[in-house]
């Protein structure tokens, strides 16, 4: 069974050879904080958290100018039961923003989208709801807009910033 | 050494565990929570660094040991918590303030050696080491009752984990899990009546002294750049913070970042 960061990858659609999309792959199992043994936070939050910063300087190193880090949103609300995996999702989302202040002057721009947490398979009844009030929207969302236009020519003067894909659950 | 005068009571009984509190951040959070009567152990790496704190607190009237304590390692976060209760019989308030390894780099030419693993096991793992050591006494210390006790967990993180850095690229992320860390154990632990809350500050630390020294003009950047024109004081700005966080004023308040600097950054 693919992981849910390959399957949202697949639906981002093509992107310019220019550009690079990196999906944060977390695991979708929960753990709380006093059961997080040496070994689990290695596989929960070291291993992933290194994927990304890896991937980041693979971008750079290739020549892009146009980076997207799709990340979790759990990373911005927290979520109980992923503490682990939240601190992946949102250390993805803080690193977009050094790296946009670092190669900024380089032309290149590096934005974070955070993509609602049921795509990542994100069990709500256990993390909590991001928000008290309700979702805004009752569809399907995804990220694929959003990605394809940030790494777009028309994206060149928006860097660092996050844009929230989740059907207005965090406002 | 400035001597800490112990004046109030607003942490009577309360046992408190500061990690890094040595020097800088940790050390004005370990004599103001002190000045309040809380006792406080000092989790410090080297006993070079806490030992004489500890001594100035008792010198000031109030209650501090040091116990060396290195937070990169979960037996010994453990070590120090269990020697903690086993000496004073509780755990209320554990301060996660050591970090290590944050030097300047550019995120292209950082290695996981050089750059990451140093700031990620003394940041993040020890957040872990120190929630999954720390727990069950908080928890305990919550079954108390209102004014009794009430589990604290504060993790100090940085205005850098909420912007972003052009200087320290990695230590960004690391300061920004801590925060992802403490939101989500405030959603874990609520409803044992745990509070779990970051302080994001910008102070006199010894670190910022050398970084002060070796560029003079940084100290006049930072003042500039700041509503209330000066760096933070680590006992009478930080540690009140803290100070607040730890005790009973702030049982409603958890999952936050308060970011004391100043007000340098706005962005929230």
């Amino acid at each position: 069974m693919p992981s849910h960061a390959t399957t949202i990858n697949s639906q981002l659609g093509d992107v310019p050879s220019h550009a690079r999309v990196i999906v944060v792959d977390i695991r979708d199992t929960p753990s709380l904080a006093v059961d997080l043994t040496d070994d689990k936070i290695q596989e929960l939050w070291e291993q992933p958290i290194q994927k990304v910063i890896t991937e980041l300087q693979d971008a750079h190193s290739s020549g892009c100018t146009r980076i997207v880090v799709v990340t979790p949103l759990i990373g911005m609300s927290g979520a109980a039961g992923y503490s682990a995996q939240a601190a992946v999702a949102e250390a993805a989302r803080i690193v977009v923003k050094s790296a946009a202040r670092q190669w900024g002057k380089n032309g290149i721009v590096v934005n974070a989208v955070a993509l609602e947490s049921a795509a990542y398979g994100i069990d709500e009844s256990i993390a909590g709801p991001v928000s008290i009030a309700p979702r805004a929207m009752t569809n399907e969302v995804s990220a694929k807009g959003i990605v394809q236009w940030l790494c777009s020519e028309a994206a060149g003067d928006v860097t660092g910033q996050t844009f929230i894909v989740d059907g207005g659950s965090w406002m | 050494m400035d001597v800490t005068t112990h004046t109030g009571t607003r942490l009577q009984d309360r046992v408190a565990i500061v990690t890094g509190a040595g020097q800088g951040v940790g050390e004005g959070i370990a004599r103001r929570l002190a000045e309040e009567g809380a006792t406080v152990i000092l989790a410090a790496r080297r006993a070079e660094t806490g030992e004489p704190v500890a001594e100035a607190i008792r010198a000031a009237g109030g209650i501090a040991e040091c116990i060396v304590t290195d937070v990169a390692k979960g037996d010994s976060v453990q070590q120090c918590v269990d020697e903690t209760v086993r000496r004073h019989g509780r755990l209320d308030i554990m301060v996660h303030n050591a970090f290590s390894g944050a030097v300047p780099h550019l995120l292209h030419e950082a290695t996981m050696e050089k750059n990451w693993k140093l700031m990620s096991k003394t940041g993040v793992w020890a957040c872990f080491f120190c929630a999954r050591a720390a727990y069950p006494h908080l928890q305990q210390s919550s079954r108390r009752g209102t004014g009794l006790g009430g589990g604290r967990l504060i993790l100090i993180t940085s205005p850098s984990g909420v912007e972003g850095s052009a200087n320290i690229a990695l230590y960004s992320p690391a300061k920004a899990a801590e925060r992802a860390i403490a939101k989500s154990l405030a959603r874990e632990w609520g409803p044992e009546g745990i509070t779990v809350n970051c302080i994001a500050p910008v102070a006199g630390s010894p670190a910022l002294a050398i970084a002060f020294e070796r560029n003079p003009a940084l100290k006049d950047a930072i003042e500039a750049r700041t509503p209330l024109g000066r760096v933070g004081d680590i006992t009478k700005d930080i540690g009140s913070v803290a100070l607040f966080l730890a005790s009973d004023d702030s049982s409603y308040v958890t999952g936050q970042t308060i970011v004391c600097d100043g007000g340098s950054f706005l962005g929230l």
